[in-house]
């Protein structure tokens, strides 16, 4: 039993801070803040060539065959740096892509995806907002061609960049997970403005949006366990790139602590400071604990898996809300400043708690899952 | 990164489980004499002492095993060896500090229980400030003689022997006119008074010494040096592994859910209430993750890194875990968490001191903890300091010095 990072993983995660301390400082950060598209097509294309993209798709489809643990060390860097763009949503597109799709489908878009030149996304929330795959609302009425999708889907991730949006629907057969593309007939999108401009929403509308029988991903009626696997996956991606954005937070604060002066002393040195920066450090450990026991765990399908992943996020999210927020309060004013970095972590932590399920949906799975 | 145990890990487990299985008391043993025959099975079988070199009656094995074993009793209920704080914490003490004289006169007896030993820091007016302690020894010669008084002894009913901070030299700071000595607890000069706890039992004690004499061959270390020692003796009460408590409160957990399925309101089990289950959630969660720190921190013993001030981290969040995880529980069981004798099967919970109890001594014992081995402002004190580097707080005794 080894919890430690092999000299691999240290490797990737080191090159990643490296790369993103570098091509993704607070000013880059802000400059796509204000950018109507978001995100760089330029650091999409360095990613693809560090092989970020690709990095847990197969090999034989431009990918390095990693998993989950690899891509939680990265997106922990990510969420550290506040990287606004499509890297969770690509990921669990192209994994569930990876998993279920026909050779035609792993054929167009593993490789478009490994190589930078396709986004991708998913469309998960209907009007409820109910995270449920059983409570998908969207209708895949059958067509002579295919199908026709009516309904409509809010919150969805980056939709304006994606290429390809994978959209579970009720069709006669059952629960399906279809490939659609966002600029097919019937399907308009209306970009929501959100607390975090690091992330983008839409809200997707379809009004018999015809898909063809050939953008069924997996069997008809059959999506309920790939939108349970691609659940997990999100929850413990949004978990480390929390992670991330918490310890971001919390390196601040105790730089801050240690420089800034009242009453003739750094503040660092009244234990009230100092006791708040002890129980950030104890949330920020606890939740490295569970991001990494989470993605290990479902890299190596360990018995709780499931049960781990909702931990993580169930977890993290209350972690990560509560220290970026106490980063503000060791700061005083200057942390309630546009210009002081602070809030680009607190908001994308914000922003991620209520993704790929919130902490209600979570616990909820977890007493399920442990008192039935 | 592997989480899996490896097949030996495995493999051991499962001889551990056997043994248990065969070996377990099946009633309560509250007499002394039938826990120290307890102790004595389980050290015989190799399960006590188990990181004690062998040179000084120990096993020398991992602390992974160490770690199994701890699990595997939680997980039956077993009763826990006794001397917890000899073969925890004073015992390694001696290794590290003492003379070969007092390894081969004081280890293996502590090992075995057949001498149970006590600790005698804290005093009424040294408690977080123990460097302020003015218990005095006086040098004698071939021996010193002890005055003063000890607070909050653990075991102090039934030990035999104490570990003892005194001060020696009162002309220096505070912190380096302290000695440490082993002292004989069974003599005309010492005074054990039993001290009932909030639970209702008497498990510490206060300890008065008049003239009570040390002998000079139980000096550990050299005269001034005891301050230095006691960190010693700290560092291992805190960098305790911590896995055997968690599948405790997990135990416990599985005794909740029983609770809430027999225990009805508003016309429904408990377990059927979204505030219930919502509460339940939250505390399965951090349940899971004090388990994932648990085995983040045994991982790093084994692979040979010594926690350090970071173990401050681990002992301030399983204490502060546990006050909200029986608090939570005992909002859940409303008045049945109240009971201090168990009538019904859900009941019954393990204590985080390893004894049975009920709920509510389980959550009453959670009070503990973050007293204890420093409270938790004293932990956040040294996180803050030792592990985040922030600058030391301005205090009147550092004025002073
Ligand atoms: C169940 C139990 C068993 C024990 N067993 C033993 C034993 O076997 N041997 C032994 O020697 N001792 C034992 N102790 C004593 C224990 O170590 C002390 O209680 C502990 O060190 C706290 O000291 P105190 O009780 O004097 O409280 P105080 O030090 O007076 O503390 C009172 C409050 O002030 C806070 N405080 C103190 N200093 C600071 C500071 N610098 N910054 C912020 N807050 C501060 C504390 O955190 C606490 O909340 C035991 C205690 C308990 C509860």
């Amino acid at each position: 039993m080894d919890f430690s990072f092999s000299p691999d993983q240290r490797l990737l995660r080191d090159s990643a801070r490296a790369f993103l301390d570098e091509h993704a400082k607070p000013a880059a950060v802000r400059l796509l803040w204000d950018d109507p598209r978001g995100e760089s097509e330029a650091l999409w294309k360095e990613m693809a060539q560090l092989g970020w993209l690709g990095l847990a798709l197969p090999e034989a489809y431009g990918g390095s065959g990693l998993g989950m643990l690899e891509a939680a060390i990265l997106l922990h860097e990510l969420g550290r740096a506040g990287y606004p763009g499509p890297y969770l949503p690509t990921l669990l597109a192209a994994a569930a892509i990876g998993a279920a799709g026909s050779e035609g489908q792993k054929a167009r878009w593993l490789p478009a995806i490994a190589t930078g030149e396709a986004r991708a996304s998913v469309a998960l929330l209907d009007a409820e907002l109910d995270w449920r795959p059983e409570a998908t609302a969207m209708r895949a009425e059958k067509t002579g061609a295919g199908f026709a999708l009516s309904g409509r889907k809010h919150f969805v991730p980056w939709a304006h960049v994606a290429r390809v949006l994978l959209v579970p629907a009720r069709a006669p057969e059952g629960l399906t997970l279809f490939l659609v593309d966002p600029g097919a007939g019937g399907l308009t999108q209306t970009p929501a403005q959100a607390m975090d401009p690091g992330t983008r929403w839409s809200t997707m509308t379809f009004e018999r949006t015809p898909v063809g029988a050939d953008a069924v991903l997996g069997a008809p009626g059959q999506a309920g366990p790939l939108l349970d696997a691609l659940l997990r996956q999100g929850a413990v991606g949004a978990a480390a790139e929390m992670l991330g954005a918490a310890r971001r937070c919390l390196d601040l604060s105790v730089e801050y602590a240690k420089v800034r002066e009242q009453f003739g002393q750094p503040i660092g040195s009244f234990q009230a400071i100092r006791h708040k920066c002890a129980e950030m450090l104890l949330e920020v450990e606890n939740s490295h604990s569970a991001v990494y026991y989470a993605a290990w765990a479902l890299d190596a399908r360990s018995e709780d898996h499931e049960l781990a992943a909702s931990v993580a996020k169930a977890y993290v999210g209350d972690a990560a809300r509560r220290v970026c927020g106490e980063s503000i309060q060791v700061h005083g004013g200057i942390g309630f400043t546009w210009e002081y970095d602070l809030h680009i972590y607190f908001k994308r932590a914000k922003a991620l708690e209520a993704q790929y399920g919130d902490g209600d949906y979570h616990r909820e799975l977890i007493v399920r899952r442990v008192a039935a | 990164m592997d989480l899996n145990y490896s097949p030996e890990d495995r493999a051991f487990r499962a001889e551990v489980r056997r043994w248990l299985e065969t070996n377990v008391p099946k009633q309560e043993l509250p007499a002394l004499e039938d826990r120290k025959a307890w102790h004595r099975r389980l050290y015989e079988a190799g399960y006590v002492g188990m990181l004690w070199p062998k040179a000084y009656g120990g096993w020398g094995t991992t602390p992974m095993r160490q770690a199994i074993v701890q699990d595997e009793m939680a997980r039956v209920g077993a009763p826990p060896p006794i001397n917890g704080l000899g073969i925890g914490f004073i015992g390694p003490t001696i290794i590290v500090h003492g003379t070969d004289w007092q390894k081969q006169r004081y280890l293996k007896k502590m090992l075995t229980a057949e001498e149970i030993w006590c600790q005698l820091y804290s005093e009424p007016n040294a408690g977080s400030d123990l460097a302020s302690l003015k218990t005095r020894a006086e040098d004698q010669g071939d021996h010193f003689l002890v005055n003063g008084q000890k607070i909050w002894t653990s075991a102090g009913p039934i030990a035999d022997w104490g570990i003892l901070l005194a001060r020696t030299d009162s002309k220096v700071a505070k912190h380096r006119g302290i000695s440490c000595l082993l002292l004989n607890m069974r003599q005309p000069g010492v005074e054990v008074r039993p001290l009932k706890q909030i639970t209702g039992h008497a498990l510490f004690s206060e300890v008065f010494m008049t003239n009570a004499r040390a002998d000079r061959r139980d000096l550990i270390g050299a005269v001034g040096q005891g301050w230095e020692i006691a960190q010693t003796t700290l560092g291992y009460e805190r960098g305790a592994n911590s896995l055997g408590r968690v599948t405790r409160y997990a135990a416990a957990f599985h005794q909740l859910v029983r609770a809430t399925r027999e225990l009805r309101r508003g016309g429904r089990p408990l377990i059927e209430d979204p505030a219930v289950r919502a509460k339940m959630g939250r505390m399965f969660a951090e349940l899971e993750v004090q388990r994932y720190a648990a085995l983040r921190v045994l991982s790093a013993l084994q692979n040979g890194e010594s926690p350090g001030a970071a173990s401050s981290i681990t002992k301030l969040s399983y204490t502060e875990f546990e006050k909200r995880y029986y608090e939570t529980a005992l909002e859940i069981l409303g008045p049945w968490g109240q009971l201090m004798s168990s009538r019904e099967e859900f009941e019954d919970v393990d204590t985080s001191s390893g004894e049975p109890g009920t709920w509510a001594t389980a959550f009453l014992w959670a009070r503990a903890g973050t007293i204890y081995s420093g409270s938790s402002e004293i932990q956040k004190n040294i996180i803050g300091e030792r592990v985040l580097g922030l600058p030391k707080e301005v205090r009147a005794d550092r004025l002073k010095a």
